[in-house]
């Protein structure tokens, strides 16, 4: 039960025009949508042979005892720490590491709780609203090409940092979504995907999105192919954003049952749960949007050559 | 022409201007929308008001009279319930738009999002581009037209009105089908557009209600009523009842609907005792009222005008329609003698009722049956149906019998239908949504009229948490033990949860999110002021009372609500048996009960050695069975009934 935005500036010249203030204020129109929690993907500059990983630690001696545990494992693994910072309740890591990413990752789940694994992604995520976690994760100067973001009224699961979107598919590098909506089929798709051998992090239906797009991904399909099969795939009430190094998509359940509007022109794609968040982005201007039929699903590209 | 600058003015400040420039008479136009929701809601004067941009959610919603202009696109349900007026859209509109409008013209020039027109009574709502997935669902009257193409599952289980598609038609919804399309109609439509300065040369095809859903197949044999006591009153197994069931489907072929609540031997506040030692003595104080304090308010926790009940009782919500006219005027007139609240329930507000009862509650269903701003302006509080106890997640039925043309009329149907409600909101599909639909409702009333949601009992640690986040002033929890006029008997026994699971859940839930602020009241078989104490203990700050109320104003418990021929004329519509019914010493008779409901609240309070029933707590209970003390965690001590029983005797 939530809010979601992403948005992808097409050219790298466009680069620092500023994901991270343009998520914030898209999030904050719709955050009536979330009170309890928001979050965001961001994907910063990759460096080659180095991954980075995030966990939410807590605060105090429990974060510190969650510190201890990251960095042993990181040992175990040979995975050298060059850049860590302890910022709110999460511990995010630069690492170089190349070596079996999936075995790794679901290792350092039991060191601590994993928020994202990636070259470039980073997924910071916290309790409160976009200017909250804002004042504690600086993200607001944060440039790049594209995100995603979330504000989040829980329902079922609990008010917590782990809890919130987006979430990293659990296993795979810089893959993330942000959902709002039920996914009805969750066990039953949940149970497929474990027989595979995949390791969940958390009882949330929207994880389930990202590990199920994430191995078609590794089954070869590219990511529009991955969208069109989970209109078939899920059931439920769905609208939901992915993102990758490169690509943002998203997808709406037949149903049609979840809002989502988009904004597109020659520099940048916007998507966002109702049209306030896309004014946010032009105050005082008639944008010319439209809203993504039942059943369909898009991709874009950022310009790679950045 | 005035300006409001929603760039330098929040939305319900503009609200208010717009009701002021409405009284005034004067046009507005609206600078810097920026797509925000809510504007122009709850507008009663025939103003003119031009958007300069794009609206959100629910613009020019709950209004009558009113033309918007908008330059740019909507959000979802645009001109939702709007009686007279209209909206010109210039972009697109989002889902469900013109949902519920009961006589408006909304007018789209772009594409509208899906379930356009969901539940509309009357009106027209226009697309001139391209429908999407279930146009016209659900809707029971006006006209929708279609310049473009249909989308999918158009006219999706429609109850009446007419659908017209200029362009491709997709896939039928159930129950819809084509038919020629009537030239003067065609005419009419074009004389529309010409209004509207939308130049159009071409044809339709009509989509209308194929009517085989409208009416159950076969009705239910008349047989002689078994009451309620004596249906259920042999514990063997093949009993009266279960034979009775047998025979009928034998020769119906489906589930029976009947009247009232669970049948089964369920955990109820009769397996609680209170622990604390009671003076029986003090319960011959003749002045004992005098003694006690417990008016109870409910419904300020946000700003609003709360209710002021002269004691913790209200109520239940019943509806005008599964309810005769008179039975609901002997209700509002006690409600008034005892200083408590009633509830219009499911089919609007009639004039007499709102006359009599001092406090009213409006609420709001799914299908919006007889739900219009006047009304809503008129209330004292108004409330969101999301379930019921008795039938939890369905909707409300009202055989065809009970749907009679004044019934149809106020409910904004056919007449002569067997009224499934639809059983989900239309613009609620989520938490999400309900915060803006509960922001809709303030601004409607100048944020003055408390805002409750009513919630059957099913999952309800999680929806009390909802209710909590989603600012509620207060909730009506609504256990199985409550009554319903009509509801498959399976439903009646198998689906509900227990009023004493119920309030333990809701205590649980609100203690885990800090949210013991916000007022439960408790219903669900609740049956006099000893069971209303034992709520109050268990964390209910009232309840409310329908059956018992019912019974106090003649009802015989014979389990025929839903036929339409009830011998006392309560919950009938057939004005034979209704004037059986006789108001003035009805609504003595409740009034009689519900004064005597506070003299037992007062005489145990009293007895108890408190002053307040506010001040009982868990601590002055004991569970009697291992059950009660397994769902509300209370010690088990089944040595009290005997004393329990003495108690009961005595008061």
């Amino acid at each position: 039960m939530c809010g979601i935005a992403g948005i992808l500036y097409k050219n790298s010249a466009a680069a620092d025009s500023g994901v991270g203030k343009a998520l914030i204020d898209m999030l904050d129109a719709c955050q009536h949508r979330g009170p309890d929690s928001t979050g965001f993907s961001l994907y910063r500059d990759p460096v080659p042979g180095h991954l980075r990983l995030r966990f939410i630690v807590g605060d105090g001696e429990v974060a510190a005892k969650a510190i201890e545990r990251v960095k042993t494992k990181l040992t175990e693994f040979q995975a050298k720490i060059v850049e860590e910072e302890q910022r709110g309740s999460s511990f995010a890591v630069l690492v170089k590491f190349d070596g079996d990413l999936q075995k790794f990752a679901f290792e350092m789940e039991h060191a601590a709780k994993l928020s994202s694994i990636g070259e470039s992604l980073d997924i910071i995520k916290d309790l409160g609203g976009a200017f909250d976690v804002d004042n504690v994760y600086k993200i607001e100067n944060f440039k790049g090409t594209h995100g995603i973001g979330h504000v989040r009224l829980a329902t079922e699961s609990d008010v917590a940092p782990e809890a919130t979107h987006p979430f990293w598919a659990t296993g795979f590098s810089d893959i993330s979504i942000v959902h709002n909506g039920q996914i009805t089929n969750y066990y039953k798709m949940r149970r497929r995907l474990e027989k595979r051998g995949y390791f969940f992090n958390t009882d949330n239906d929207s994880e389930l999105i990202a590990v199920y797009l994430a191995d078609k991904l590794k089954h070869g399909f590219s990511l529009k192919d991955a969208l069109k099969t989970s209109i078939e795939d899920l059931d439920g009430t769905f609208s939901f954003l992915v993102s990758t190094k490169d690509e943002i998509g998203y997808a709406k359940d037949k149903l049609a049952a979840k809002p989502m509007v988009k904004y597109e022109d020659d520099k940048i794609i916007a998507i966002a749960s109702e049209e306030v968040s896309l004014n946010r982005l032009f105050p005082g201007r008639a944008l010319n949007t439209s809203e993504p039929a039942p059943g369909t699903y898009d991709t874009w590209q950022r310009s790679i050559s950045a | 022409m005035a300006t409001i600058d929603l760039s330098v003015t929040t939305v319900r400040e503009a609200n208010e201007l717009l009701r002021k420039y409405g009284a005034d008479g004067i046009d507005v136009e609206v600078l810097n929308p920026d797509a925000r929701h809510h504007i122009g809601v709850g507008l009663t004067h025939p103003i003119n008001v031009h958007i300069k941009g794009s609206a959100g959610y629910f613009c020019g919603g709950l209004t009558d009279g009113p033309r918007f202009h908008v330059d740019n696109n909507v959000g979802w349900g645009v001109g939702d319930n709007m009686l007279n007026g209209s909206i010109v859209v210039d972009g697109n509109a989002s889902a469900i738009p013109g949902v519920a409008i009961r006589g408006a013209e909304v007018v789209v020039k772009g594409n509208i999002g899906s379930r356009a027109g969901q539940v509309m009574k009357a009106g027209t709502l226009l697309a001139c581009g391209n429908a999407s997935f279930m146009a016209g669902y659900m809707m029971y009257g006006g006209r929708l037209v279609i310049l473009g193409n249909s989308g999918e599952k158009v006219g999706q289980d429609m109850t009446g009105g007419d659908i017209y598609v200029a362009g491709k038609i997709g896939e039928m919804g159930t129950d819809a089908m084509l038919i020629d399309l009537p030239q003067k109609e065609r005419d009419e439509i074009l004389a529309f557009l010409d209004k509207y300065k939308i130049p159009f040369t071409g044809t339709f095809q009509k989509i209308v209600n194929a009517g085989k859903k409208l009416r159950y197949p076969k009705t239910e044999p008349r047989r002689r009523a078994i009451p309620f006591f004596e249906s259920f009153a042999d514990n063997s197994y093949w009993n009266a009842k279960v034979q009775e069931d047998i025979h009928v489907k034998s020769q119906i072929g489906r589930y029976r609907i009947r009247g009232y609540g669970a049948s089964r031997p369920m955990p109820h506040l009769s397996d609680i005792a209170f622990k604390k030692d009671i003076r029986i003595g003090a319960m011959t104080d003749p002045d004992v009222i005098s003694k006690i304090e417990m008016k109870t308010e409910v419904g300020g926790r946000s700003g609003a005008n709360p209710l002021k009940l002269s004691m913790p009782v209200m109520i239940a919500p019943m509806s005008y329609g599964a309810l005769s006219k008179s039975a609901k005027l002997a209700l509002a007139i006690a409600s008034r003698l005892s200083g408590i609240s009633e509830n219009t329930g499911e089919g609007g507000m009639s004039k007499e009722q709102r006359e009599e009862a001092h406090q009213l509650i409006y609420q709001c269903l799914a299908g919006r049956l007889g739900w219009n701003i006047h009304d809503m302006q008129k209330a004292n509080g108004l409330e969101i149906y999301i379930s019921q106890g008795a039938k939890p997640g369905l909707g409300g039925q009202l055989m065809a019998k009970k749907v009679t043309p004044e019934i149809a009329r106020i409910r904004g149907i056919p007449a002569g239908i067997d009224l499934r409600s639809p059983s989900r909101h239309p613009d609620v599909l989520g938490a999400d949504d309900l915060v803006i639909k509960v922001e809709e409702f303030r601004e409607a009333t100048g944020y003055r009229v408390p805002v409750s949601v009513k919630l059957g009992a099913g999952r309800v640690r999680d929806d009390i948490k909802i209710a909590w986040k989603d600012g509620f002033d207060f909730v009506e929890l609504d256990g199985m033990q409550g009554s319903t006029g009509a509801a498959g008997n399976e439903v009646l026994e198998f689906v509900g949860i227990p009023t004493l699971s119920a309030i333990q859940e809701a205590r649980d839930a609100l203690t885990e999110v800090g949210g013991l602020d916000m007022p439960v009241i408790l219903m669900g078989g609740i049956k006099d002021g000893i069971d209303t104490i034992k709520a109050l203990a268990l964390g209910a700050h009232a309840v409310a009372m329908g059956t018992s109320a019912i019974i106090a104003g003649g009802c015989i418990a014979c389990l025929q609500c839903h036929a339409g021929t009830c011998v006392t004329g309560i919950a009938t519509q057939d004005p034979e048996h209704e004037k059986r019914y006789n108001v003035p010493v009805e609504a003595r008779n409740i009034h009689h009960f519900l004064e005597s409901v506070r003299w037992q609240i007062a005489a145990i309070t009293h007895a108890m050695g408190y002053s307040n029933p506010h001040q009982v707590t868990r601590d002055d209970l004991v569970a009697l069975t291992p059950e009660a003390a397994a769902i509300t965690r209370l010690p088990y001590h089944p040595e009290y009934r005997e004393r329990d029983q003495g108690l009961l005797k005595a008061s």
